[in-house]
């Protein structure tokens, strides 16, 4: 029933200016000698009319909407004061943005996929664990970046682990990491999106962010995955 | 004939179920018991079952004197049902790559369908009957309707769905497609 009720903070916005107007208002003198802190039901329907339902809301309507850079990296930088703040050491804040991302990666999977495949008669779910990657690179970076990640790569010593290279990941552009928290990388907010879209998919995996600089591209990040035992298993019985 | 909903997260907390009394008329499918009972039924747990149904009050006695089983529109035998078919479900959504699963799983009467979300949330839909078209496209508005309910940063995977609005629209997607 709480989807029914308009954002709590709104109504009451709208509820007391919709009151304040009642009583300036001189036609409205019914109010004026009664009590004033009652709703009446039209000042209640009154915002719900105005605000749609979500369930009211075409998901499409924001496909190709862009979000403002500056409100997003001012946003983003208040997120990781946030976390500093509440947390003990480098580690501990590189959970915090990955379990904030996890929330977001949980929604771009399922609002992606639908956008997708929403309106096909058979849709389809990825099965391949490779084809699960390149999903990722390009389809989740464009939906949540715009643009695909730069490189994804197969490490060489461990076969459970692979590599997303993003040059110049777009949440870190306007973020100078102190020389004493050389390790920290905020994409772990990334990191975190990936974790959530490959549990999503069954392929659950640890997944962390790296600062990896080379000359050219000095905020080079790789999102390191590391895929747990059961995925490989189940890979090695689907290829037989 | 009635048709029964679950939505089911990841970790198989029910967030959401529906029962919906279709009013269309239904070819009904009259096929022996035997034959619509999955082999292990009549082995393994048939002691249980029995005992299960004898509980309920819905057994029903056949002509023949035997007993038909989770013939009941009982709940709890309805909610077994739904529950056996997640084993099918799993073993069949490794393999198959679409996420509609048209009659996984049947018992006796019951044909279990069921949709998979890319989010690895299960839609099990217990039905009479076929109507696969039907039913594609039912399963298909209770996915976007889904999709909706999942955005909200209010809810999270383990949330229960008690929106009056989603409740609704299921309902009413139902009484168009079943």
């Amino acid at each position: 029933m709480a989807y029914a009720q308009p954002h709590p903070r709104l109504s009451v916005v709208s509820n007391s200016s919709h009151s304040s107007i009642d009583h300036l208002s001189p036609t409205t003198s019914s109010t004026r000698f009664s009590l004033p802190a009652v709703p009446t039901p039209q000042a209640v329907a009154k915002p719900a009319a105005n605000r749609p339902n979500i369930y009211d809301r075409p998901l499409n309507k924001t496909r190709n909407a862009e979000v403002s850079a500056s409100a997003f990296a001012f946003l983003f930088s208040e997120i990781v004061q946030y976390t500093q703040k509440r947390v003990s050491g480098i580690n501990d804040l590189e959970r915090q943005l990955n379990t904030l991302g996890y929330r977001i990666g949980t929604r771009v999977l399922e609002l992606m996929v639908w956008r997708s495949e929403g309106s096909s008669k058979t849709p389809k779910r990825e099965l391949k664990l490779l084809s699960v990657l390149m999903l990722i690179h390009t389809q989740v970076w464009k939906a949540v970046f715009g643009k695909a990640a730069d490189a994804i790569e197969q490490s060489v010593e461990n076969a459970d682990e692979y590599m997303i290279i993003d040059n110049d990941p777009a949440i870190e552009r306007h973020i100078s990491v102190p020389k004493d928290m050389s390790q920290l990388s905020c994409s772990s907010f990334t990191a975190g999106i990936v974790e959530a879209v490959l549990d999503g998919l069954t392929f659950p995996a640890r997944v962390t962010a790296h600062n990896t600089p080379i000359t050219q591209f000095p905020n080079r990040t790789t999102i390191l995955i590391k895929l747990e035992k059961s995925v490989l298993e189940r890979e090695e019985l689907l290829k037989k | 004939m009635s048709h029964h909903l679950f939505l089911l997260s990841p970790s198989d907390t029910p967030l959401y179920s529906l029962t919906h009394q279709s009013t269309k008329p239904v070819p009904t499918v009259t096929s022996p018991l035997a034959s619509n009972l999955p082999t292990w039924s009549t082995s393994a747990f048939a002691g249980t079952l029995t005992a299960l149904s004898g509980a309920s009050s819905a057994t029903q006695t056949t002509s023949g004197g035997a007993v038909r089983v989770g013939g009941g529109q009982d709940r709890h035998v309805i909610q077994m049902i739904a529950n056996a078919g997640l084993d099918v479900i799993e073993d069949v959504m490794r393999k198959e790559n679409t996420m509609y699963l048209k009659s996984v799983d049947k018992f006796n009467e019951w044909t279990v369908s069921a949709f998979i979300t890319p989010g690895n949330m299960k839609f099990v839909l217990l039905h009479e009957g076929k109507n696969d078209e039907g039913i594609r496209a039912f399963l298909m508005e209770v996915w976007e309707l889904y999709v909706k309910t999942m955005v909200n940063p209010f809810h999270t995977a383990h949330t229960a769905i008690r929106s009056g609005v989603f409740d609704s629209r299921v309902r009413g997607s139902a009484r168009k497609y079943l």
